[in-house]
């Protein structure tokens, strides 16, 4: 049996969406830097896109793109199966840009490890920021989100599952899953 | 001496149109009346299945040569733990078995290390090369029962002709194994839909088919026997049918895998589907059967082919050809043939019997008193998963491997001794 | 779905769900050849045997930059099958590369299913770089690909392949392909090397080369090996040329958005005109191009799959 708990409802996680806008709005139109949104695979993607709509709705314009970081993993050939490539799509020259990578979860910092890799061999960023819905504060590697939606701490055998839309038998929401063997 | 009571066996005979339930009595070697047993060994064989000593006419026992595969000590187990109590030893030895030096030899260690009868076939023409006749009086005198250059075929038609005029002054039967080898060149398999899409080179079956064709018109120009080996595809199994009904003297053997097995098991690209002919169609599969069935193939032999494991582990092409039989041979037939409903178990017996007997010109092959107790039990019943590193041959090339068959051998008895006892 | 297959032997074995997994997968590694760094560390600390056992130069250096792009350490290993018949064995000769701890062999052998027999033997991941008559799947794929690409999918398509089908692997991968993925498939070229039997599994079997590319979406022509002709199976080259050869009269009677494809190298003006090859319904070079992409998927998920 597997236990889905929900940590924030749809309201608050649009709430966090926004406030993650605010975040990277102020920080940026100071700078007054054109930036462009990297999405990671998958569910940064969506949260890239409503970033971007947010902005826009402030009447901010930011460049947007989706990473894949599937061939930069650091545990090619350690399981037994592997997971569909998507799509990646950088249509800005990533030289010099300030590129704010966003990702739902920052977990333990390998998938970010890897997209920085991945990122940087487009090219040469002039800056690259992290921007997480959920930080859950303990990671593996000495990685740090710049802006952040929410801080949850759970123990580290659980998953935190961000759900965008409302799908049959799930609401949207931020849910914690705690896979039980029985 | 030595006296044998087999009790309440299902006794098929044959020879003597037999099917009922009996004793038979063994003393000294032959069979006997069972009032003229003194103190006999009293064996209890009820449910089980009695017949003459199966033959088989198509056995490679590779000693001399290639002993690795086997010997004649271990072909002849191999045959006393399938029921057969001969076996006609094929000459492509190496050296061949094509002079009565050779034929003294494999009969002296037959005599010494054989635990079933073997009786030797000499070759055709010198080395099985097919260019010269070999010394087919002095291999008469030395012995042999037949005459074949098995694994070759004779492509020079003249040669033939004269090998069959001259082995008929000898009163040795042919038994010719037909491939015209131009056609055949360079296959691995079955030319057909399934060589076609594996993309491998396919041996058609008009390579057999025109030997055959060969066969029959020299068998009634000559009016000598000729005795089709490993028969293999419809039209050959036609012609038969045809030309015996025309009471011309020819006969045709199948092998328990062309009569099991088809050209789409080599898709697993295991060497044991690869056998010269080869696993044909599954319509061609199907004539043989009926062809079994009609009486048109009189004989079930196995064409035991022993390779080692190294010779078979190789890629399909590199593979020889070839795959053993002696001790899967009736189980396989049983549970394919019998237990499905095609043929009657005295049908199979006949074709391990008596067919076999009259190839080699053998006659009164029965269980009558006065004949050599050359008997085999078998138990119809007995269920059981085909396991090769049981086998007593020394090889274990099968593809009739953790098969489940029905039809388990229980004793199988040379001239009144035992040479094989299991489950009884 | 997830890629699950520690070998690549064939089409015959994918589903159709697997071989657009493969193209997908292959889409993306696209991009990576064409990218200013040429390069992924998907395969990095992994060691890939080239292990050809029948010459090859296209397919050979196709694999080689595909492993490189990934960052795969690559060993070349050539050997002749006449060779190994009389010493050592071809298992025995995979088991010593293997006790290396490499990961991955890609090997051509020219006996059919010597992959398949050696797949099954060994723990490491085994691609088909072409056996016998039998399968080169990685070709096979990258047709696939190509045609994917300028046609947008496969239902309905019209497929002719032409040439020497009978002793052809590239045709058997690229039939199961189409077959499985909904194109219609003609094999078109002299009696004596296209057998009947294809009618048998839905392919139509026919020997007029106006009858196979009228109707053809996509025209596949094979290289005419001048031994067949040694082997009597045709007369000539001349003779094959003027009724198989793909001629630019012959386009004339085609529809005018056919792709010409050929998986190299050409015998030009053999079986196709060097005009044609060169012009603009041709895609060669660019089933080259995907090649390396097909190839480096086809490396990506085999050496990932591996527990």
């Amino acid at each position: 049996m597997t236990s889905y708990v929900k940590l924030f409802d749809s309201a608050e996680m649009d709430n966090a969406v926004c406030e993650l806008a605010r975040q990277i709005s102020s920080h940026f139109c100071d700078t007054g830097k054109e930036f462009a949104l990297v999405g990671i695979h998958q569910l940064g993607v969506p949260l890239a896109q409503r970033l971007h709509d947010k902005l826009l709705e402030s009447g901010i314009k930011s460049e947007i793109g989706m990473l894949d970081i599937t061939m930069y993993r650091d545990d090619i050939g350690t399981r037994n199966m592997l997971p569909r490539i998507h799509e990646t799509i950088i249509p800005f020259d990533v030289n010099d840009r300030v590129i704010i990578l966003v990702d739902d979860v920052l977990s333990s910092g390998r998938t970010i490890r890897a997209a920085l890799d991945a990122l940087t061999d487009y090219g040469r960023p002039g800056l690259i920021r992290l921007a997480v819905l959920v930080d859950r504060g303990d990671p593996e590697f000495p990685i740090r989100a710049d802006f952040v939606g929410f801080n949850v701490s759970l123990p580290a055998e659980r998953k935190v599952l961000v759900n965008f839309e409302d799908i049959p038998g799930m609401d949207a929401g931020i849910y914690d899953v705690n896979w039980q063997t029985k | 001496m030595s006296e044998l009571l087999l009790k309440n066996a299902r006794i098929i005979d044959p020879a003597r149109n037999i099917d009922k339930a009996g004793n038979i009595a063994v003393a000294d070697g032959v069979i006997v009346e069972e009032n003229s047993l003194n103190n006999p060994e009293i064996i209890d064989l009820t449910g089980k299945v009695l017949s003459p000593g199966f033959i088989d006419v198509h056995v490679h026992l590779r000693q001399p040569g290639n002993t690795t595969a086997e010997t004649i000590a271990s072909g002849t187990a191999a045959a006393a733990a399938g029921g057969f109590t001969s076996i006609v030893a094929m000459p492509n030895t190496s050296p061949s078995a094509d002079t009565a030096g050779a034929i003294e030899y494999l009969r002296r260690i037959a005599a010494e290390q054989g635990v079933v009868k073997v009786l030797p076939c000499g070759n055709m023409t010198k080395g099985g090369k097919g260019e010269e006749m070999a010394g087919i009086g002095s291999l008469k005198n030395a012995g042999v029962v037949a005459l074949s250059d098995d694994g070759k075929c004779i492509q020079d038609h003249g040669l033939m002709r004269h090998v069959v005029e001259y082995a008929k002054s000898f009163d040795l039967p042919i038994m010719d194994h037909c491939e015209e080898t131009t056609l055949a060149a360079g296959g691995v398999m079955n030319e057909g839909k399934w060589s076609v899409l594996l993309g491998m080179n396919g041996i058609p079956g008009a390579s057999e088919e025109l030997i055959i064709a060969r066969n029959i018109i020299f068998a009634r120009e000559i009016g000598w026997k000729i005795h089709m080996q490993h028969v293999s595809t419809r039209e050959s199994v036609d012609m038969l049918r045809r030309a015996r009904a025309k009471g011309i003297p020819v006969t045709g053997e199948a092998t328990p895998h062309h009569l099991t097995l088809t050209d789409e098991c080599v898709k697993k690209f295991d060497t044991n589907y690869k056998m010269n002919p080869p696993l044909r169609t599954e319509d061609d599969r199907q004539a043989l059967i009926e062809g079994v069935a009609d009486g048109t193939i009189t004989v079930i032999a196995t064409d035991h082919a022993p390779h080692t494991q190294t010779a078979k582990l190789v890629e399909f092409d590199h593979a020889p050809f070839g795959i053993i039989g002696l001790e899967t041979a009736l189980p396989v037939c049983f549970t394919q043939l019998v237990a499905s409903g095609i043929i009657t178990i005295p049908q199979l017996i006949a074709k391990m019997t008596t067919g076999p007997a009259e190839v080699l010109g053998i006659r009164d092959y029965s269980l009558a008193p006065g004949n050599a107790a050359d008997i085999t039990v078998f138990d119809p019943e007995a269920e059981y998963v085909v396991d090769k590193n049981k086998f007593r041959s020394k090889s274990r090339n099968t593809p009739f491997d953790g098969m489940t068959v029905k039809g388990k051998i229980n004793l199988t008895i040379v001239d009144g001794k035992i040479v094989f006892r299991e489950g009884c | 779905m997830q890629w699950k297959r520690k070998d690549l032997l064939g089409l015959y074995d994918l589903s159709a769900e697997e071989i657009t997994f493969i193209l997908d997968t292959a889409a993306e590694f696209k991009k990576v050849s064409e990218r200013r760094v040429k390069k992924v560390p998907a395969l990095r600390g992994m060691t890939v045997v080239n292990f050809f056992v029948e010459p090859s130069t296209r397919t050979r250096v196709s694999f080689e930059l595909a492993e490189q792009r990934l960052s795969a350490d690559i060993v070349n290993m050539q050997a002749q099958a006449s060779s190994l018949l009389k010493g050592e064995t071809l298992l025995d000769t995979v088991k010593n590369i293997e006790a290396l701890q490499v990961d991955l062999v890609v090997m051509r052998h020219s006996a059919t299913g010597a992959q398949n027999f050696i797949a099954d033997r060994l723990k490491c991941g085994v691609i088909n770089a072409g056996d016998g008559a039998h399968e080169h799947p990685t070709q096979g794929l990258l047709d696939l690909f190509t045609i994917r690409e300028k046609k947008g999918g496969f239902k309905g398509l019209n497929v002719s392949i032409i040439g020497d089908i009978l002793h052809s692997r590239v045709a058997r991968s690229n039939i199961w392909g189409l077959l499985k993925l909904g194109a219609n498939v003609t094999v078109a070229g002299p009696s004596t090397l296209v057998p009947r039997e294809f009618e048998e599994i839905g392919v139509r079997v026919c020997h007029n080369l106006k009858d196979a590319v009228a109707n053809a979406d996509v025209v596949n022509l094979l290289r005419i090996q001048h031994e067949r002709q040694n082997n009597g199976f045709f007369p000539g080259i001349g003779e094959y040329s003027s009724h198989f050869g793909l001629k630019a009269a012959t386009l004339d009677i085609m529809k005018p958005d056919a792709l010409i494809m050929h998986p190299g190298p050409i015998n030009r003006d053999v079986e196709l005109a060097g005009e044609v090859a060169d012009g603009p319904n041709s895609v060669i070079l660019e089933q080259v191009t995907n090649g390396l992409a097909v190839r480096m998927a086809v490396l990506f998920l085999v050496a990932g799959c591996r527990k």
